[in-house]
């Protein structure tokens, strides 16, 4: 699930160093190209049984570009939900061994194979068949994420014809299912963490990257550094239930109704964290009017509900001052002419980072009110954690950005979405979203949406920002 | 559908004769030739598992036709209709005629219904399909609702004829086979079967009018005179959606219960008719001098005492019969738990008072949600409102004096409106007066177990309702 910047200027970190920026020679290009083309038009959408195949070429990739198989692995595994339906995917796992004694735990690359579905009516062009038109590759999965897949795959390969040795391992963790079930990372963060060399910290090119206006000005790059809970709630009404033509006065979906209209009404505390509020502060910079106002009367004053809930409630903003819960789906009764036995409500909350989902529960139930309406959870989701912003991340990437983008603005972002980095942050290992894709703001925000881009140059500097990140970091 | 009058009266009951005989005990009159005839058509007709779907209706059907074949009906007057009731439900009616030598009246209809609920062996204490008698009971799927009008309107036709009895009036009877599901065969019977089917009156036998009390006081003998027009309606909210992560301020979902909240505190207005001025005046009368009596007393002498009719509505036992009734049963919203709702539903079923159209209720439950919520009724089913049956002095006293003549003068009988739909509906609404007037009775409510569990009915409810058919044959065709 790819989050891209929504801002439109923002402030700037420490000022770093930057040297002039490398370049793809013609056969690199080349290379990125054709593979991102296959990739694209290896349609991994859920229920296709494609990603498995798309696993298996990247495997051949890395073999071909000198990497032992022995530690190139393509796991196949099995997702599924009542929701998503079932498929049979794979995740692909790499390990890059530094010569010699690593200087550190490895490196954890990260990044998803798989596609939310494009329909073929729904998209100018075949969604499945990349597409190069007016400076843009089109096609499903250009920006969320086949092109940080093959910019992490294709800098891995060109460094290593260029000799480079990383002083510490560097892994990688493609998964094939973060837009549906997230089995994979779960994996990634459990029964695979030793093939992955217990990595110290992720980063994720399913996150980060940045932008330019319309005028070609600087928007500005984000990292990722937190994202919120992702958590569901049920809500449970059970009734006696009887004929329909003698209404009782106790009723399952009266109940409920009640239940939802107060949680409409409730409005959960603002909070504010490192991420969130260096966010903010590159916002206030930068906006006028009454919303750079309340962000300014927030950041002052953390207990100025007032100025939170004026944030929350513009459209830019929604979801960054606090946990949000929404019901999305409703079931209940099992006849027209039957009093209803049971009525439930779905309810889906994007939990403020460090909160635990069991405080949530305790409080939809004081939100709700009516013993009769009972909440549980639907998953046993732990609290996610916001990743402390690490110096040497930090560095690198602006270093990265700034090479190829001199005097760009970046900021730290927390997602209101899920991600594949939930369970690694969970497990204590921190992830930043770092990918170095830029994108025209706001006209290419097609993730999971029509027609989704990605300008031809954006994709090559990605391969030079991955090849930078990974010599910063993994060189010394 | 079985009558719920017995239900609703069992606990209101504060007068009447202190503690009597147990009904069940009392020596049914049906002489022991007849017993037998009566016991071995039950059996047969509660082993054939007559549930929608099962393809059981045409043997069903059969085994009545059967009866009145061999009881001297020619086969040009009996008719096996087959028809589809739900998709891919083939099901059948039976239509019989009983002609009169020499007609000098309009032919009166005898109604019942061949199919019976979904039973489930796991769920029964016995096998619902396998006839039993046991404890002064038959016992089975259907035994009271209503294998046993089927076989009593059947078995006093055929014992009439065996004694030579003339009908001064063409009797029709008609046994459809999708009462409990789709009334699809009521529909066709009152319109394209119409020529087979044409009547002065309908005499249903869907549900036994008496009853007794647990101290075996009687309940009263409550003949449905009137329905409340069935209709669903679905409300409808709609939304752009998007994502869980950002919710918008609007929500098809927040819609909805809005207009579920107007919905659980809305009152339609109360109204009388005859059924139900007679209804309560007769439940006036039982409830003597409490409060709920009073409200009665109260509302019958002035129709536009809401107060009045609101006491009376809030009565566990009256609920449904003082105005329309909706209620909200099932709803249905949103697509995936991670996306905002593009649009929520809401079932809402009423329960219309008799001459009310339903248009008239849809655009009353539209202004009262709003223009957000968009009200359509059930495009599978609508409700033709169907008036009161005038309660003709003629069935009146040939109920009263069959009721009576097996429960004695404290068993009193008065019209009462259905709150359920039945059968009658479709002929209600075809102009042919209905009313359920069978002679079945059991104790209240141990004995209420129509669509339940290990249904069952008196054994001599079953023989004394065959006599209590062939007393209103007579006094009505003879």
């Amino acid at each position: 699930m790819r989050h891209l910047l929504a801002a439109t200027a923002l402030a700037a970190l420490a000022s770093i160093a930057v040297a002039s920026a490398p370049q793809l020679t013609s056969t690199q290009r080349d290379m990125a190209h054709a593979m991102f083309a296959h990739l694209i038009n290896t349609p991994t959408v859920i229920g296709r049984h494609k990603v498995p195949e798309m696993a298996q070429y990247l495997a051949d990739q890395f073999k071909a570009g000198g990497f032992p198989a022995e530690d190139v692995h393509v796991m196949p595994y099995h997702t599924g939900s009542a929701t998503t339906g079932d498929d049979d995917t794979a995740a692909l796992l790499v390990r890059w061994r530094a010569v010699g004694t690593p200087s550190a735990k490895p490196i954890l690359l990260m990044g998803h194979m798989d596609v939310v579905e494009a329909k073929r009516e729904d998209s100018t062009t075949d969604p499945f068949v990349m597409t190069e038109r007016d400076g843009y590759y089109y096609g499903r999965g250009t920006i969320d994420m086949k092109d940080g897949i093959t910019a992490i795959t294709q800098a891995m390969i060109n460094l290593r014809k260029a000799g480079f040795q990383p002083k510490r391992d560097i892994a990688v963790l493609f998964t094939g299912d973060e837009e549906t079930n997230g089995i994979g990372a779960k994996k990634g963060a459990g029964e695979w963490l030793e093939l992955l060399g217990h990595p110290e910290f992720g980063l994720n090119a399913d996150g980060g990257g940045g932008g330019f206006n319309a005028d070609k000005s600087p928007a500005g790059f984000t990292m990722q550094t937190a994202e919120k809970t992702f958590a569901g709630y049920t809500l449970t009404v059970r009734n006696r239930g009887g004929h329909s033509s003698k209404p009782r006065k106790d009723n399952a979906i009266y109940s409920l109704a009640h239940a939802l209209d107060r949680i409409e009404a409730y409005r959960f505390t603002p909070m504010l964290n490192d991420t969130t509020r260096a966010y903010f502060e590159g916002r206030a910079k930068l906006e006028k009017g009454p919303l750079g106002d309340a962000m300014r009367r927030w950041l002052d004053n953390p207990n100025d509900g007032e100025a939170a809930d004026f944030i929350e409630a513009s459209e830019s903003e929604v979801g960054l001052t606090r946990t949000r819960c929404v019901p999305t789906r409703l079931f209940a009764g099992h006849a027209d002419n039957a009093l209803p036995q049971l009525a439930t409500a779905m309810i889906n909350c994007r939990i403020f980072p460090g909160i635990e989902p069991n405080a949530v529960k305790a409080e939809l139930e004081k939100i709700v009110a009516d013993p009769t309406v009972v909440v549980t959870r639907n998953e046993d989701n732990v609290a996610s954690l916001a990743s402390p912003l690490r110096p040497d991340v930090t560095e690198a990437y602006t270093r990265a950005i700034r090479t190829l983008h001199p005097g760009m603005p970046i900021f730290p972002e927390m997602s209101t979405g899920a991600s594949d980095a939930r369970p690694f942050r969970v497990a204590g290992i921190p992830v930043y979203g770092v990918n170095g894709a830029w994108v025209q703001v706001p006209t290419d925000f097609r993730a999971h949406g029509k027609d989704e881009r990605i300008p031809v140059q954006s994709l090559y500097d990605n391969v030079v920002h991955w090849q930078m990140m990974l010599r910063d970091l993994a060189g010394k | 559908m079985k009558g719920v009058t017995a239900a609703l009266l069992a606990a209101a009951i504060s007068t009447g004769a202190s503690a009597a005989t147990d009904p069940r005990t009392v020596p049914t009159q049906l002489p022991p030739a007849w017993q037998a005839k009566t016991r071995e058509l039950l059996k047969q007709a509660i082993e054939i598992p007559s549930v929608h779907n099962r393809g059981e209706m045409p043997r069903m059907a059969k085994l009545l036709a059967d009866q009145f074949r061999a009881a001297g009906i020619p086969d040009s007057d009996i008719h096996i209709m087959p028809y589809e009731a739900l998709p891919g439900d083939k099901t059948a009616a039976l239509i019989v005629r009983w002609r009169s030598p020499k007609a000098t009246r309009k032919p009166m209809l005898v109604l019942g219904h061949m199919d019976v609920v979904e039973a489930k062996r796991e769920d029964w204490k016995y096998d619902p399909f396998v006839f039993r008698e046991e404890g002064g009971y038959f016992l089975g799927r259907g035994s009271s609702d209503m294998k046993d009008g089927d076989v009593a309107t059947t078995m006093a036709a055929i014992k009439l004829m065996s004694e030579g009895f003339k009908p001064n009036r063409d009797i029709i009877f008609f046994y459809s086979g999708d009462e409990e599901t789709q009334g699809k065969g009521a529909t066709l019977a009152s319109t394209q079967w119409r020529n087979l089917t044409d009547a002065e009156f309908g005499l249903n036998a869907d549900g036994g009018c008496a009853a007794y009390d647990r101290d075996f006081r009687p309940l009263g003998c409550g003949i449905s005179i009137a329905e409340k027009t069935f209709q669903t309606y679905f409300f409808t909210t709609h939304n752009p959606g998007g994502h869980s992560s950002r919710p918008r301020p609007d929500n098809a979902i927040y819609d909805l219960a809005d207009a579920l909240e107007r919905l659980r505190a809305h009152r339609f207005q109360p109204m009388l008719n005859d059924a139900t001025r007679g209804y309560f005046t007769e439940r006036a009368r039982q409830e003597g001098n409490s409060v709920l009596g009073e409200a009665m007393r109260r509302w019958l002498a002035n129709p536009n005492d809401g107060a009045a009719a609101d006491a009376i509505e809030a009565n566990p036992l009256e609920v449904g019969l003082t105005r329309t009734r909706c209620v909200a049963t099932m709803l249905k919203g949103g697509h995936a738990d991670n996306a905002l709702p593009q649009s929520a539903e809401a079932t809402v079923n009423c329960r219309i008072m008799p001459g009310v159209q339903p248009k008239d209720v849809q655009a009353e439950l539209q202004q009262l949600v709003g223009p957000k919520v968009e009200v359509k009724p059930d495009p599978n089913y609508i409700g033709v409102p169907t008036p009161a049956s005038r309660l003709r002095p003629d069935v009146l006293a040939a109920v009263t004096k069959a009721v009576q003549r097996f429960h004695g003068p404290a068993m009193r009988v008065y019209p009462v409106m259905s709150t359920g739909a039945s059968d009658g509906s479709f002929f209600r609404a075809q102009g042919v007066p209905v009313y359920d007037v069978d002679g079945s009775w059991g104790i209240s409510p141990e004995d209420e177990r129509a669509h339940g569990l290990d249904e069952r009915t008196p054994v001599r409810s079953m023989y004394d309702d065959v006599l209590h058919w062939e007393m209103i044959y007579r006094a009505l065709a003879g």
